[in-house]
């Protein structure tokens, strides 16, 4: 892989997005089976009862030492929440390519640009979560 | 209903709202929302944040064949994406405050008469390209593509401020709603900026993707994004997308065009019952 040669860049985006894509695909295809092999003669009301007086509004764990254990027995819902993850990553990670690409094109306008949106990506994902304002 | 209908229902329902979402440059929530909440009677915010989900799912699993075929825009998306990015924090920073009935008439509304414009313009193939000036040409929002009989088709976006405007009101809507957002992208780069109608879609698919991903921290937190219901909508929305841009790829802008105008009407209308309480 050239840093410097646009054309071996754009190639790295459409891996990116082809893998990224592909693994989440798996990851939730396992939690998926997993899930109709537990309970898949359940009926489905009891899983998809919204509660709006408290957080998480579901009923299943949001946390990410929640997530850790679960992943660790191989929960269903906790390996649907990683392939879940894993897709969210994948339009944050063609972002942060963009910015290699255009520097690779010599573009320092649009690398600039779309650091900007990369940071402002960054801070709503990740930080906006923990802004009680945001909660509503 | 059992686990496993419930499954079956929406990873089905969920191919087609990728094939159809992947071409138009929406994320598809205007065919999952309705069959979530009307038809297996989930809660409205679960079926927002599993529309989050598929957007998320139609924009990477389309880009794949759309970064190829070199249809998606990098410079006009990026540049876009400031504002609706932007717009999104805002929109979400509001929500609690704002009063979403009245909103959602005012936005439908507008759709509504954006559907005009989009109509008259129904057999339009390829725009007539303006001059490359002013700040478009500092922002190099210029481009080409290769349509269906090998034709390279060049052309220069017009109006980037009337179209950055428009992006912040779709990327507040989008922070606000959690829906809406593609169908004021496409309009934006289609009517305001006068991209051919292929390079409005699919640079509306790369950016949908993006905005969806900014705003998927707080429904995740929230506990919105239920994985018996992502999971179905993930894969079927992926597998559509992929089809979709294949049929996008081989298809004309008028055929493009009328789906968008399809797709359009339906969204306004959902919009303006959703605010007279009829949640679809």
């Amino acid at each position: 892989m050239n840093l410097k040669d646009p054309g071996s860049m754009t190639a790295v985006v459409g891996s990116v997005l082809r893998y990224g894509v592909l693994i989440s695909a798996v990851i939730i295809v396992f939690g998926t089976l997993d899930l109709i092999a537990a309970s898949g003669s359940a009926d489905a009301l009891g899983s998809i009862a919204y509660n709006p007086d408290r957080i998480p509004h579901g009923n299943f764990d949001v946390s990410l030492s929640g997530l850790v254990s679960g992943l660790i027995a191989l929960q269903p819902y906790s390996l649907i929440e990683l392939g879940a993850i894993v897709l969210i990553a994948t339009p944050v990670s063609r972002v942060l390519i963009s910015v290699f690409l255009f520097a690779a094109e010599g573009d320092k306008l649009y690398m600039v640009v779309t650091a900007v949106v990369l940071c402002l990506l960054l801070f709503s994902l990740l930080v906006t979560p923990f802004i009680p304002g945001f909660q509503a | 209903m059992v686990i496993i209908e419930f499954l079956l229902i929406l990873f089905i329902t969920s191919i087609f709202a990728g094939i159809f979402g992947s071409i138009v440059g929406v994320g598809g929530g205007v065919v999952i929302i309705p069959v979530l909440t009307l038809f297996l009677g989930v809660d409205i915010h679960f079926a927002i944040g599993a529309s989050i989900v598929a957007i998320i799912g139609t924009s990477s699993g389309a880009a794949t064949t759309y970064v190829k075929d070199k249809l998606t825009n990098l410079r006009v998306g990026m540049f876009l994406e400031l504002a609706t990015v932007a717009g999104a924090i805002c929109g979400a920073a509001i929500a609690a405050y704002i009063n979403s009935v009245a909103l959602e008439l005012i936005f439908g509304s507008i759709l509504l008469i954006m559907l005009v414009p989009t109509v008259l313009k129904i057999g339009e193939d390829i725009p007539k390209s303006p001059d490359l000036k002013g700040l478009s040409k500092r922002l190099g929002l210029t481009g080409s593509y290769t349509e269906t009989d090998g034709a390279i088709i060049n052309y220069n976006a017009t109006r980037p401020a009337a179209g950055l405007v428009w992006m912040a009101v779709a990327g507040i809507l989008s922070g606000l709603l959690g829906i809406g957002g593609g169908a004021f992208k496409v309009l934006s780069m289609d009517l305001a900026m006068k991209l051919p109608m292929k390079v409005s879609t699919t640079t509306s698919n790369f950016m949908i993707g993006v905005t969806a991903a900014a705003s998927a921290g707080i429904y995740f937190a929230r506990g919105d994004v239920n994985p018996l219901i992502i999971a179905p909508v993930a894969l079927g929305i992926l597998i559509g997308a992929m089809i979709g841009a294949r049929l996008l790829i081989r298809s004309r802008n008028p055929t493009i065009r009328k789906a968008f105008a399809l797709v359009l009407a339906v969204t306004a209308v959902q919009m303006i019952l959703s605010s007279a309480g009829i949640k679809l």
